[in-house]
């Protein structure tokens, strides 16, 4: 068993594809892509944010502090007139970017006038600021004009803030900070780990099943005095192997190049959250990985053992992705929780347990049901390619 | 010594329509089930070399993956040294060297490693596979490209690996299912010549071949099959004495002569 574990492994550190999949694409593509998205993503958020703005104003006479701050505002440019006061031709011309119009109960004191409807016209498909650069402006005028109602109706200052919020609900929150972001990064981490470790298992899988086939050298590993169960097991093993560690580069990779790339505040909270889960639910989270290798690597090479040919045994793969995504996406969903039924489904299961583990409330005894559900599963794939590697035909279907 | 007896192998055919117009006039073809051997029976002595002749697709691979153990016969027995084969296939596998017709090796290992990773599934001690791939290397003219890798090799030079690679473990008989086809003049004679050395270690061999100016050069006995049954068996005498004039002719008389020996 170690002898052809050892020949395949060997094999499969040869392959430069395998190599640039495995080490290559994670250590340098992902960063790189994701450097690249946040760089134009943030620079994008950049010009909308300091773009100086056309803007025309009706009703100016209203709200003069509302008119003084835009123009005394060197972010901010009125367009004098505006043909026809079509604002909205205007806008979609892009001569200008936005429209204010105040009504005439602006100018009065809130008491008498009442609420006052600001119009603001603008495009607001894509990505602008326009209406939270103008928030700052008009939060002032808001201010302004509560105190004068305030002042002119004598109220205290406790009168005041009970005037504005009547009732206000004080959370107390049992679950901790752990807890609480646990359950929102919780399900994610289960989904990329698994699919980064069945995309790290596929190739070799195909490669070792019906790459083997293909390539003819079947027929001659058969024909030598090995026992089958030898055969399989070390080639699930190196399958296993290569989707663990596939899945760990790439998380280390995330994790090393999100600290480097990472702003000091999220990095203080990455640390902080890191530094709650306790070492010993940190190693068991990636042991978990060995359960989902395990079924993940079964499978794989039942289906390559099974595929006639290397295409036959890639489109099997690429559908075991939408079982495979099934699962996980019901870990993710509320009330499925670890307990009962759930903790013997398998997939699911070890995705609700990462969840658990990340969050600190892992109940241990279901890591029973966990490594019961994962055993059977994956002899039953192991046995199926032992079964099949005894029939003729594996090698003549 | 090698001794098959009254084999016979049929596969169920799968979709019966997408057979051709050919396969579906093919005696062999009754009802689901194509016969592809029906009844093969031969001998070979220690020492001795056997050839196996026949038209394409008359059953000679089919016969011979049988005694490799790749596929179980429906009929008939398999004896090699005196080992059962059917009854004992991984002693069977020990005594055995066989190349098949459509073997391959693994591209990311070198030559040496090929044939390193068949010796030690065979149990074969590190330091055995190393002074037989020195041999062996010595024989087959193999030292110039043993260690690179083996997906750069030309045809000779695969068939040259694969054959070492099927007798790394000193097998007690051989079989070899097409060695020469595809090769150049000077490859195929490096591999009569391998041939003719197992002869003089007294290993039966058989081989199956195209080619009746190898049987002419190393054969002791003949077989003949078409359509999964013996046309013809007997010494390379009794065959050359089939016709009066070419080897050629002798194989196509035992093709048209029914029932033959």
């Amino acid at each position: 068993m170690w002898l052809v574990f050892r020949k395949e492994l060997m094999e499969l550190l040869r392959d430069r594809k395998t190599l640039f999949f495995m080490i290559a694409l994670p250590i340098a593509l992902f960063p790189l892509i994701i450097g690249v998205v946040g760089f134009f993503t943030s620079k994008a958020m950049d010009e909308a944010q300091t773009k100086v703005l056309k803007y025309s104003i009706v009703g100016a006479q209203y709200a003069p502090q509302i008119t003084d701050a835009l123009r005394q505002s060197d972010e901010f440019d009125l367009v004098e007139s505006v043909s026809g006061d079509d604002f909205a031709a205007a806008i979609r011309e892009e001569t200008l970017d936005f429209a204010l119009h105040i009504p005439a109960n602006y100018a009065q004191p809130l008491l008498e006038g009442g609420q006052a409807k600001i119009q603001l016209t603008l495009n607001d498909a894509g990505l602008n600021m326009i209406q939270q650069r103008l928030k700052k402006i008009i939060d002032e005028e808001i201010e302004r004009k509560r105190k004068q109602a305030f002042s002119e109706l004598e109220l205290s200052d406790d009168q005041q803030s009970a005037l504005l919020e009547p009732v206000v609900i004080d959370k107390q929150d049992v679950a901790d900070k752990r807890e609480n972001w646990g359950e929102k990064v919780g399900g994610l981490v289960p989904y990329i780990l698994f699919i980064l470790c069945l995309q790290g298992a596929m190739y070799p899988a195909t490669d070792m099943g019906a790459g083997e086939k293909e390539r003819g050298t079947l027929e001659t590993l058969l024909i030598s005095p090995i026992e089958r169960h030898h055969l399989v097991l070390g080639k699930f093993l190196t399958i296993a192997l290569a989707g663990v560690t596939s899945a760990l580069i790439t998380v280390a990779s995330m994790a090393i190049w999100g600290l480097v790339l990472g702003q000091g505040m999220a990095i203080t909270f990455v640390s902080d959250f890191m530094a709650s889960i306790g070492a010993i639910d940190f190693v068991l989270m990636f042991l978990m990985l060995i359960p989902i290798a395990a079924i993940f690597a079964s499978l794989l090479l039942s289906l390559s053992v099974y595929a006639r040919s290397f295409k036959e045994a890639q489109s099997y793969m690429g559908a075991v992705v939408f079982v495979v995504i099934m699962p996980i996406i019901l870990a993710t969903l509320p009330g499925v929780d670890l307990d009962g039924g759930w903790a013997w489904v398998p997939i699911t299961n070890v995705a609700l347990a990462i969840k658990e583990l990340i969050k600190g409330t892992m109940d241990y005894y279901a890591l029973i049901a966990i490594f019961a559900s994962t055993v059977a599963i994956a002899g039953a794939f192991i046995a199926f390619s032992i079964f099949w590697f005894n029939r003729e035909k594996v090698l003549f279907r | 010594m090698i001794e098959i007896h009254g084999l016979a192998k049929k596969f169920a055919v799968a979709n019966p329509k997408k057979l051709s117009e050919q396969e579906k006039q093919d005696p062999r073809l009754k009802g689901r089930f194509f016969h592809s051997v029906e009844d093969v029976s031969f001998k070979c002595d220690a020492g001795k070399v056997l050839g196996l002749l026949g038209p394409n697709g008359a059953g000679k691979t089919t016969t011979l993956r049988m005694l490799s153990t790749a596929i179980k016969p429906t009929a008939g027995s398999l004896m090699i040294k005196g080992v059962d084969v059917l009854a004992n296939p991984i002693e069977a596998r020990r005594k055995l060297g066989f190349l098949s017709g459509s073997t391959g090796l693994y591209g990311r290992l070198s030559g040496r490693e090929n044939i390193t990773y068949f010796g030690r599934l065979h149990g074969v001690s590190e330091q055995e596979i190393r002074q037989r791939i020195d041999d062996l290397a010595d024989l087959l003219d193999m030292h110039s490209f043993l260690d690179r890798r083996c997906e750069g090799y030309s045809t000779g030079m695969k068939q040259k690996v694969s054959i070492a690679r099927a007798v790394i473990h000193q097998p007690e008989a051989v079989i070899l299912d097409e060695p020469t086809t595809g090769l150049d003049i000077m490859a195929t004679q490096t591999v009569l010549n391998f041939i003719r050395g197992l002869k003089e270690k007294g290993i039966p061999v058989i081989f199956s071949t195209h080619h009746l100016d190898e049987v002419d050069e190393l054969c002791d006995s003949v077989t003949v099959i078409d359509k999964g049954r013996n046309r013809f068996n007997g010494s390379l005498d009794e065959f050359r004495g089939l016709s009066s004039g070419s080897m050629h002719e002798s194989f196509m008389t035992t093709l048209t002569e029914q029932g033959g020996h």
